[in-house]
């Protein structure tokens, strides 16, 4: 996996919003298949990183490259690029007007060029596999949360990406429904997936990441394999928050 | 947890309760005398001053009454419904300029927004009607009363339209971006038509505004109905009597305009409003 170039990579990233130095020096790579957990307290700034990969946010300096080439700035390029990288919301933001199918079909055939058979044929395949297929021509607020965000996986797979970030894509689930979605994404993982995914599910963690980078203050402060970090942390900031986020 | 959509009606109201059904009741009963007395004073006076009498609607037995006063109305309806289309095409434009990006751009259409929204149409009217003509442009008074009308509107509903789509979530923007979708077509595709849906009952106060500001066409002499009927006062001395029907002919349209948004809104009624779809801080 070292000798490839990384699927994604951050050199020196620096942002601000206006005096809040939001990212501070990052420097990360994700290689081809590889599970990478973003975890830290809220306000550290993992949205925030997540979001630069795909510039929904833009950066003060450094360099993002995506399988080595430098994100484009804008224009047909960017949208090209942001084709070629999933993105899963904490809020789902399907849209609203267009049925399930709809939703899933739309990247495909706007962007991708796919005829509306093939388009649908194959959007009716993820729906099957990530099981919301009964529901293809409801519109999304007549789904539950859990299948709103099953949807929303098969809308970024439907695009064929290189790599998937995920930010928090339980967070707003009830606790019932975020197994239903977790699962969908260990299967994604076991394909061999690259993700980037900012979550507190340790269990999830612990069976399918490769690594744990843990965010505070804008900086990375720790990382390594899910057991070193999770049963010993170095930073006493990590010990802090792990200590948090189990109820102690 | 079933996704759950709001009405507004529930949103805002909770059901009556026995004191309030009992308290509507009286207010009804209260108001019904009321309006009956309005009414009944009203009749009364028109009786006394003769204005009831037969003589003074018999002109209205006469077909050519008729065919002049529905002249008019089409009159009223070609203008009003291609000013509506004028208004709606100039108010997206205007809008997609103002919120473009582009610094020069916005503040061009914020310019003319501004402009068309804060002069009274009757000014653009004079404008069109004694200015123009000055520098030899000629247009037809179709046109003359037409194109200030759509202009006023486009202001308004520029604004309209951006106070739509300021209230599309921004996550729906972001899930379009994020998809590929250039920004062009996340705002045609996605932002658009939510947009739309938002501000339907906007959209229909502002055509029936349009409706309404038809009705100075006769400082252009434009046959509306208005027009129309001014000069069937002159000629059959029946002041009240005219602008009687032509009130209720103005008051169906605009109900009808009203039935059409309500039809158009059903129609459309996906339950967009969920729980599920809000943005969780
Ligand atoms: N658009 C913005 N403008 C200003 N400050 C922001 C903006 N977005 C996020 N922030 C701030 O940046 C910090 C990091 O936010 P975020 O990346 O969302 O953190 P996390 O996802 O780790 O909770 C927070 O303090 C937040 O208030
Ligand atoms: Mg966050």
């Amino acid at each position: 996996m070292s000798a490839e170039i990384p699927v994604i990579e951050l050199r020196n990233v620096d942002k601000h919003y206006g005096p809040l130095h939001v990212l501070q020096h990052i420097n990360l790579s994700v290689g081809k298949g590889e599970v990478l957990v973003l975890i830290g307290p809220s306000g550290s700034g993992k949205s925030t990183l997540c979001r630069t990969i795909n510039r929904l946010e833009t950066i003060d300096s450094g360099e993002i490259l995506i399988e080595g080439q430098p994100l484009p700035q804008e224009g047909k390029e960017l949208a090209q690029m942001r084709a070629e990288i999933g993105m899963v919301f904490q809020s789902f933001n399907l849209f609203a007007h267009k049925t399930i199918l709809d939703n899933v079909t739309l990247g495909p055939r706007e962007v991708l060029k796919m005829p509306k058979d093939a388009a649908e044929k194959e959007a009716m395949e993820l729906l099957t596999r990530v099981g919301v297929d009964a529901q293809a021509h409801k519109v999304p607020a007549q789904l539950s949360g859990g299948q709103q965000q099953r949807v929303a996986i098969a809308r970024s797979l439907a695009m064929h990406p290189k790599a998937m970030l995920f930010d928090e894509p339980t967070s707003a689930l009830d606790p019932e429904m975020i197994n239903e979605v977790l699962d969908v994404m260990v299967e994604l993982a076991r394909e061999g997936m690259t993700m980037v995914v900012v979550t507190h599910e340790m269990n999830f963690a612990r069976r399918v990441s490769n690594r744990v980078v843990f965010m505070a203050d804008g900086q990375i402060v720790e990382e390594g394999t899910p057991s070193e970090f999770f049963d010993n942390p170095q930073t006493a900031r990590a010990k802090e928050f792990l200590d948090s986020i189990r109820g102690h | 947890m079933s996704a759950h959509t709001v009405s507004m009606r529930d949103a805002l109201y909770e059901a009556p309760g026995p004191k309030t059904r009992r308290r509507t009741r009286i207010i009804t009963g209260i108001s019904l005398v009321l309006v009956a007395i309005g009414v009944g004073l009203i009749v009364r006076q028109f009786y006394v001053t003769g204005q009831l009498d037969a003589k003074c609607w018999s002109f209205f037995l006469r077909q050519g009454t008729w065919r002049y006063l529905f002249n008019g109305f089409l009159g009223t309806m070609r203008v009003a419904a291609t000013a509506g289309v004028i208004s709606l095409v100039l108010g997206v434009v205007f809008m997609l300029g103002r919120t473009s990006g582009i610094k020069p751009l916005e503040v061009i259409s914020r310019v003319i927004i501004d402009f068309f929204r804060g002069v009274p149409s009757l000014l653009l009217i004079y404008f069109f009607y004694l200015a123009l003509p000055q520098y030899g442009l000629r247009i037809s008074a179709f046109w003359m009363i037409t194109l200030p009308v759509a202009l006023a509107a486009s202001g308004v509903l520029a604004e309209v339209f951006r106070a739509g789509v300021n209230a599309v979530p921004k996550g729906q923007t972001e899930a379009a971006l994020s998809i590929g979708l250039t920004p062009g077509k996340t705002m045609f595709k996605i932002i658009l038509p939510q947009a739309l849906r938002i501000v339907v009952p906007s959209l229909i106060s502002q055509l029936v505004v349009v409706v309404k500001d038809t009705t100075v066409a006769y400082v252009v002499s434009y046959p509306d109905l208005m027009q129309n009927a001014r000069v069937l006062i002159t000629n059959n001395d029946a002041l009240v009597q005219v602008y009687f029907v032509v009130a209720i002919l103005y008051i169906l349209v605009n109900y009808g305009i009203n039935q059409l948004s309500i039809y158009m809104a059903r129609r459309s009624g996906n339950p967009i409003i969920s729980r599920t779809t809000e943005n969780p801080t």
